[in-house]
């Protein structure tokens, strides 16, 4: 009978595949042998931090408004996406691009919504996936039940949801856990522990040596990740959805990773992290171990390297040339997907808006 | 702006010395490129650029011993490719807070929450809306709900419409009866009475027809009023638009062939207009059967709806009691009514003579709106040629 | 504005050992808004404390700390995320002298950034204010000027009952103004007069005053002389102050951000439909925001009421 014997001991697995400076620690997944399947990986991270960075410089010329970067999280968006399938179902928080575009959602949609225009949220590629999630933590209640649905239907679908470490505090994360746990739900929560929630440390968070370890309260299994090792990333990310793909229960994995940015374009992480931390991340981020890998699998070349970056360039600039152009909606948005069916009185406040809207200097 | 301070080196030494600057102010610098050579107790450590930007300022020389701790450099951070404003101290972490210098001049007052205070003009927003549709300054309107209110009926008062005026009641008072609230035939007469005042744009145009060769028995047994009937149906043939409808909503009207003739009885209780239908069709003996009916009907009150309905025109004998000339009130949708006086002895110039003839008064209303002078007269003309036979 | 709240945190924490501040980011950074910036610094991170990540147990920790004698001003990173502390604040700040009698009290203050027009992504907009006044037992404050929002919440965290204080975030640091650090507070539930006139009434709060204030010098030009009450205290309303101004002035609009179905303006409007009915000339005009979603900001100038559209409402008012 539980309760009545010392019940449980923790033990929290750390998986890892490369080291720091890019080889293999000991045998790696078939995956990692194909030069297609690892390229395809390095091109998305790749393209991520370009596209970021652009983003971050959009904004500060005034074309983007506030704009989370994912700056040294690539490998943990890239192994996650490369893990799930097309039929599964992400709930993203609102940092994990690389993620999204890997299953479909377009650079121009990631702009659209930072740009403040609600279509970036009508994704073309994923219908299913969840939109951008700002209330913190919120989002992995709605992965529990997207899988609660494929489990009465039967489907052999699972739901995936990030959240970062700051999250883990909120009230709606163990609510998520517990309900999964209790009911055996194919959903796996990929926590990603970049040690900072705006200007609070994890040791500031939490007094838990890791935060996978919460898993354990909930009756879950959980483990940590080097999330800066896309390998690893993907290696675990794919038994974890087997599992739970599988009948056998949620997983939470913890992907210890580093916020190489600021929170977000309006933060200044310069106030409160200090620049030697930084220095160290750096020299851990994740396209170098991987470019590295890459370089002596002989995968990869200098001039590959080129072409590549050349390449990003040119997809950004496309993708924020599209952005650019695309003209903004009229106040009429306002009132549209309220309901399926607008109100008496929304058609009246529409009118009202319209003949605002058409005033100049309106203010 | 960032300020990168001394790190401690290893196992808590507490200052370096500054060996060799590796990089020079105003100078871009990326991070790990060699910043600076310090010497700690220990050894020779080079530290690298921690953050790419561009260099501000130095805080050692070269010889300078400097604590762990101590700002070291001064690094302006720079991303990738955008030299763009510099985030401000309007600091956030999502968005964009509108920040000025400007400055915000004010003064601003407040006190316990009071009573409201009692305000002149207060009026039930009825009664304010109906004086200011009756052009009344509501100043000029006494209140007489609480505290000076201004009720409804205060402003129907001041505009001497309906309700119960003071004067009424104090009359009443004085003279100890009670007043007599109007019913049945009194009551529609107001009624419709106030409606027609309100609506028609009356005109009379009054004449007299001299039925002298009628001889002295053509009036009896209601026969000036069949006479008059006839003559009417007869002018409405020779002058149609006495007999119509109007329609002031439209601004319509309806020309009628049928002769629905309403005509006025007086009756102990009240004015009565039953109505004969299509007269111009009916016989005179018809006509008189049909007359003698509905005054009879009048009398015993026995007129249903349908009698008192929809006249076309009007007819009002009153020189059966008195009176020579009125001014008859048309009444809507109508648009005239021929009221007839008492028969009397006139003198009247026939040839170069004066004689004594007996003449019938005529007065002819009609809703201008909708009937000219000339329509009005033409049919009068014709009514008094109608008259003016023999038989 | 968030210079003075800053000012006024410091001043109460050195007179009064009880203020504690709690909140995300308010101790090392200060802030996100800079609001809490120095007090670790002066008072030490036991009374400046970093919160872990999560609204409802900052709310229900105030309400053990309060329990316990000391006066926590918490802050809520955005109203946006006050959501998940209403169960706290519903069920148990609002209640806590009632339920016990008095035994217990609740001087908690809960602040938090309210409103629009700060370019800002989704959820960090809202002005859901309504739902906070509908709560007996709970006070909602709003500043208008760095002034007003250092005696407000100087009398805010005095006040021995929860009071939710919401600072509009566009008004942050819009305006310079003097400001005396001289510790006076300034009196809730009451209306504060910015101008005085004769011809309307406008009852507005938070960061519409500033719009409210640029349209009645458009009206000044046109001969119309209008009344500015800053509300101030959206609950419990002063009531008094309205009525008497409406009773001189006998046309009234109000101006509010929020959404217009069950916004304050509602509960205003009611209020002097019943008591100062006769002393009204015309009807009395709400200008709000729209029944939607607040928009992503490449729309929320069109969903933020414009100076148009409250002179408007004044002319409206004016020719009924």
């Amino acid at each position: 009978m539980v309760g009545m014997r010392t019940a449980i001991s923790i033990r929290i697995p750390y998986h890892r595949l490369l080291d720091e400076r890019g080889a293999a620690i000991g045998e790696l997944p078939d995956f990692a042998r194909d030069p297609a399947e690892m390229l395809r990986m390095y091109r998305m991270m790749t393209l991520a931090r370009v596209f970021d960075a652009k983003a971050v410089n959009l904004q500060r010329t005034g074309q983007l408004g506030t704009y989370a970067s994912c700056l040294g999280h690539e490998a943990t968006h890239v192994g996650v996406a490369a893990a799930m399938r097309p039929e599964d179902v992400l709930a993203p928080v609102y940092r994990e691009y690389a993620t999204q575009m890997w299953r479909g959602v377009t650079m121009r949609e990631i702009l659209l919504y930072w740009g403040g225009d609600e279509r970036g949220n009508d994704f073309a590629g994923p219908r299913q996936d969840f939109a951008w999630c700002v209330p913190i933590a919120t989002q992995t209640m709605h992965a529990a039940g997207a899988a609660m649905a494929f489990k009465i239907r039967g489907e052999p679908r699972c739901a995936l949801a990030f959240i970062g470490d700051g999250g883990t505090s909120e009230g709606a994360f163990y609510e998520a856990l517990n309900l999964a746990g209790a009911r055996a739900l194919p959903v796996v929560f990929v926590i990603v522990n970049n040690g900072w929630a705006i200007s609070v440390p994890v040791a500031a968070q939490t007094a838990a040596d890791t935060l996978a370890q919460k898993a354990v309260a909930a009756g879950i299994p959980g483990f940590q990740v080097d999330g800066n090792d896309v390998i690893a990333v993907r290696d675990i990310v794919a038994n974890a959805l087997q599992v739970a793909r599988g009948g056998g229960g949620p997983v939470v994995i913890e992907a210890l990773t580093y916020r190489l940015s600021d929170h977000t374009t309006a933060d200044d992480a310069s106030r409160y992290r200090c620049a030697e931390e930084l220095r160290l991340a750096w020299a851990r981020e994740p396209l170098l171990r991987l470019r590295e890998f890459l370089v002596e699998a002989a995968f990869w070349d200098h001039a590959r390297e080129q072409d590549l970056l050349a390449n990003c360039g040119a997809q950004v600039e496309a993708a924020v040339a599209e952005y650019l152009g695309t003209p903004p909606q009229s106040t009429d948005a306002m009132f549209e997907h309220l309901f399926a069916e607008p109100t008496a009185q929304l058609l009246e406040q529409r009118e009202t808006a319209r003949r605002y809207a058409a005033k100049s200097g309106g203010h | 702006m960032t300020t990168f301070k001394l790190p401690d080196l290893g196992e808590g030494l507490a200052e370096a010395e500054i060996i060799a600057w590796h990089v020079t102010v105003g100078e871009t610098v990326s991070v790990d490129q060699p910043m600076v050579s310090v010497e700690t107790a220990k050894a020779v450590v080079d530290l690298p650029v921690p953050f790419s930007g561009v260099v501000e300022r130095l805080h050692a020389a070269p010889g300078d011993i400097v604590p762990t701790g101590a700002p070291l450099i001064e690094v302006a951070a720079v991303m990738a490719e955008s030299s763009g404003p510099a985030r401000t101290a309007a600091s956030t972490v999502v968005g964009k807070v509108p920040s000025s210098e400007e400055e915000l001049i004010e003064t601003f007052s407040y006190s316990r929450p009071a009573a409201a205070a009692q305000a002149r003009g207060r009026a039930v927003p009825v009664a304010r809306a109906l004086a200011k549709r009756l052009g009344l300054e509501l100043g000029a309107v006494d209140g007489s709900g609480p505290g000076g209110l201004i009720t409804l009926d205060d402003v129907l008062a001041r505009a001497n419409v309906g309700a119960t005026p003071p004067a009424i009641a104090k009359m009443a008072a004085r003279a100890q009866i009670a007043p007599q609230p109007l019913r049945g035939a009194r009551r529609a007469m107001a009624q419709t009475m106030t409606l027609a005042r309100d609506q028609i744009a009356l005109s009379t145009v009054c004449d007299d027809a001299d039925i002298e060769v009628w001889g002295t028995s053509g009036g009896q047994g209601g026969g000036y009023t069949l006479r008059l009937m006839r003559a009417m149906a007869r002018a409405c043939v020779i002058e149609p638009a006495l007999n119509a409808w109007y329609d002031a909503k439209e601004n319509a009207r309806l020309l009628l062939e049928h002769v629905d003739l309403g005509v006025a009885v007086d009756t102990p209780g009240g004015l009565l207009v039953p109505v004969l239908r299509n007269i111009q069709a009916k016989s005179p003996e018809e006509l008189r059967a049909a007359l003698v009916a509905q005054k009879a009907a009048a009398h015993e009150r026995a007129l249903t709806g349908e009698d008192l309905r929809d006249f076309t025109l009007m007819l009002s004998n009153f020189g059966t009691l008195a009176g020579r000339y009125g001014i008859p009130q048309v009444v809507p949708p109508a648009v005239a009514i021929l009221g007839a006086g008492k028969v009397r002895r006139e003198a009247v110039v026939v040839g170069e003579r004066v004689a004594a003839h007996l003449c019938m008064p005529l007065s002819l209303s009609f809703d201008h709106r909708c009937v000219t002078g000339g329509e009005a007269c033409r049919f009068l003309a014709a009514v008094i040629a109608d008259l003016e036979l023999a038989e | 504005m968030v210079e003075a709240i800053a000012m006024a945190h410091a001043w109460e924490m050195q007179a009064d050992p009880c203020v504690v501040v709690i909140g995300q980011d308010v101790g090392a950074n200060g802030g996100v808004f800079r609001a809490t910036a120095g007090l670790q610094q002066r008072f030490g991170s036991d009374r400046v404390q970093d919160t872990p990540l999560a609204e409802a147990m900052i709310a229900g920790m105030s309400v053990g700390m309060a329990a316990q004698g000391l006066r926590p001003v918490a802050e809520i990173q955005f109203m946006g995320f006050i959501y998940p502390a209403l169960d706290q604040i519903i069920n148990h700040m609002s209640r806590m002298r009632y339920r016990t009698r008095g035994r217990l009290s609740c001087p908690v203050v809960i602040r938090t950034p309210h409103g629009g027009g700060i370019h800002a992504p989704e959820h960090h907009s809202e002005s859901t204010e309504s739902l906070l006044c509908h709560i007996p037992g709970i006070r909602v404050v709003s500043p208008s000027s760095p002034a007003r929002a250092y005696g407000l919440l100087l009398a805010a965290i005095r006040d021995p009952d929860p009071v939710v204080f919401l600072e509009p975030a566009r008004l942050y640091r819009a305006v310079r103004q003097e400001v005396a650090d001289d510790g006076r507070a300034l009196p809730l539930d009451v209306c504060f007069t910015l101008r005085e006139g004769g011809d309307v009434t406008i009852v507005t709060w938070g960061a519409m005053t500033a719009d409210v204030l640029r349209a009645v010098l458009e009206l000044d030009k046109d001969g119309v002389s209008a009344e500015v009450l800053d509300l101030a205290t959206l609950s419990p309303i002063d009531s008094g102050t309205i009525l008497a101004s409406v009773a001189k002035t006998g046309r009234l609009v109000i101006v509010h951000e929020a959404a217009r179905n069950v916004g304050v303006g509602a509960e205003i409007a009611a209020l002097v439909a019943e008591h100062g009915l006769y002393d009204l000339q015309a009807p009395i005009q709400r200008v709000a925001g729209y029944d939607t979603i607040m928009p992503l900001f490449k729309l929320e100038q069109e969903y933020i009421p414009s100076v148009r559209r409250i002179v408007d409402a004044v002319q409206a008012t004016l020719a009924a």
